[in-house]
Formats: structure tokens, sequence, C-alpha cells
């Protein structure tokens, strides 16, 4: 992708469409990004996640997720989210026995503040590629 | 307000009302975007993320259980709009988006798919607009082909009519 390339980004109201089309856009883009098959899964379930947990965090009633496949990996950028959501969604994605699964499966993961609002970044990266 | 509906045989010049053009003004009110739509999705304007874009469009329509003539007949329509706007309305080297949303409205469906490049106008490598326009025309229930304001760029609007209704809407 180029610098001036617009970026991929969805945005989804609140309810039962959220997961189906995230888990179909990022599976997508994580193939296109030359993910191996286990990252590829791992990349569904963050999208799973994300999609189960982000409306109780969101600043509307909208889910949005730019995504960026970069050289064997893919950016998420889900927000804008209330001020305190970017971490409550991390926690909200532990289960029990398992620990937290975002963070397990996540290369990087960061809550980025811009003024009230903020947004959760995580990136999902081929392990030979790192 | 003055919009002025770009149809296909007002495309190609022609003065002549065809079926294609009755399909056009078959629903009175074409769809607008609506802040509260569904789905947007934004992509860059390039061939693989027109799969892309069948791929939402499929995962919508399972949601929603609709028919699956109906969704054949709007993965095809989809398709070709994206195709319009992959192939003409950026410049070469040149990269633009691909705007899509798709939202349900009592018993329709509205996909309105946007660019903001050069707009519609005949193909420089065919007498007229190719078949993609008429196609989508003959496929969707209505259809809207309108410049985008403050752009050069083209919005698409079509409308399927999805039976039984939709769930969501």
């Amino acid at each position: 992708m180029t610098a001036a390339e617009p970026a991929t980004t969805v945005s989804i109201a609140s309810g039962p469409l959220v997961g189906p089309i995230l888990r179909r856009v990022v599976g997508m883009l994580a193939a296109r990004a030359d993910l191996p098959l286990d990252r590829l899964d791992d990349a569904v379930l963050v999208a799973d996640l994300i999609a189960a947990r982000a409306p109780a965090h969101s600043i509307d009633d909208k889910i949005n997720v730019a995504l960026d496949p970069g050289d064997r990996s893919l950016l998420l950028r889900v927000g804008p989210l209330r001020q305190g959501g970017g971490q409550a969604l991390i926690v909200d994605a532990a289960v029990p026995g398992v620990g937290n699964v975002i963070e397990q499966l996540a290369d990087e993961l960061s809550v980025n503040p811009e003024g009230e609002i903020e947004y959760l970044h995580v990136r999902l990266a081929y392990a030979n590629g790192r | 307000m003055g919009r002025t509906k770009l149809t296909p045989h007002l495309l190609r010049g022609g003065a002549h009302e065809s079926s294609t053009d009755r399909r056009l003004r078959r629903r009175a009110a074409p769809p607008v975007p609506q802040p509260g739509a569904d789905v947007r999705l934004t992509l860059p304007a390039r061939p693989e993320n027109v799969a892309v874009v069948r791929h939402v469009l499929g995962a919508f329509a399972e949601a929603l259980d609709l028919p699956a003539d109906t969704v054949e007949d709007m993965r095809l329509a989809i398709t070709e709009a994206c195709t319009n706007v992959v192939r003409h309305a950026y410049r070469e080297g040149e990269s633009g988006p691909i705007d899509v949303v798709i939202s349900p409205n009592g018993d329709w469906l509205d996909i309105i798919v946007t660019d903001y490049g050069a707009g519609m106008s005949p193909s420089p490598d065919l007498s007229g607009p190719g078949l993609g326009l008429p196609l989508i025309a003959a496929l969707a229930d209505s259809v809207d082909l309108q410049p985008v304001p403050n752009s050069r760029g083209s919005r698409l609007s079509m409308s399927f009519r999805c039976r039984p209704a939709l769930g969501l809407a």
C-alpha cells in the first residue's frame, strides 16, 4: 500500500451484523497480508472479540475499524472509543481459564488517546516476519 | 432541489426512453446516504478490493437471510458498480477510495457506491458507457446516478426489493 492510498475502513451499526462483517473483512485482509493460516485464524478470533465487546465502549452506536495490511502483518485501529474504553475492551476480552485473548494473540497492543476519545491499536504479524 | 438523474440513456445521449430507463424510474424516492446506515465500507479503488465488497455483501445477506436470487443480483450489480470505479473513476497512478454503504430500508435494501474521481462518462475505449450501467439497471429495482456535491465523483444508488421483509430495518 502506498502512503497516498486511502485507508480501508469499515463502520457497522451495533447489532448482529458486526460479527459476520468484521470477521469477513479481517479474514480477507489478513489473507492478503500473507499471514499464515494459524495467524489468519487468530486475526478472525480477535475480530470476533472486538465485534462482541466494542459496542459497549464505542462513543456511538457504531463500530469503526480501520485496517492496514502490511508486510505479513495486519493493524486494526478500533474506535473512536469513549475514555477508558480501550483498556476496558482489552479487559473484557479475558476468558476464564484462558486469560486475556487479545493480549495473548496480538503482537502489539496499545490504547491511543486523542482528546476526549481513544483508539485501540491491535497488530497481528507472522512470528517469523517480525 | 434540482438533482439530475444521469441515466444510461442520458449518458449515451439518446432521447428514447428504454425499458432500462423505465426501471430506473420505478421507485420514486432513490436512496440517499444515511448517517445511521448499517454498513459503510471504504477501500482503495483497486481490483482486489472488489472481492472484499462482494464478501461483505455476502455476509450481510447471510445475516439477514436474504433470498438467494436477490443476493446474486446484488452481488453482480455491486461488482459492476465497483469495477466501474476501479476502471474509470481515477486516473492512472492516482489513488482514491470506493465508498460502499449498505442499509436495509423496510422491504428494500439500499446500496450506494460512491467515488471521488473523474465522474461517470462514456468509456474512451467504447462508443457508449458499456454494459455496466444497463446491467445494474436490469438487476436492481431502482437505480440513480448522481454527481457527488463538491466533488467530481459519482454516486450510484441501487435499491433491491427483498421479500420477506428485512429483519433489521
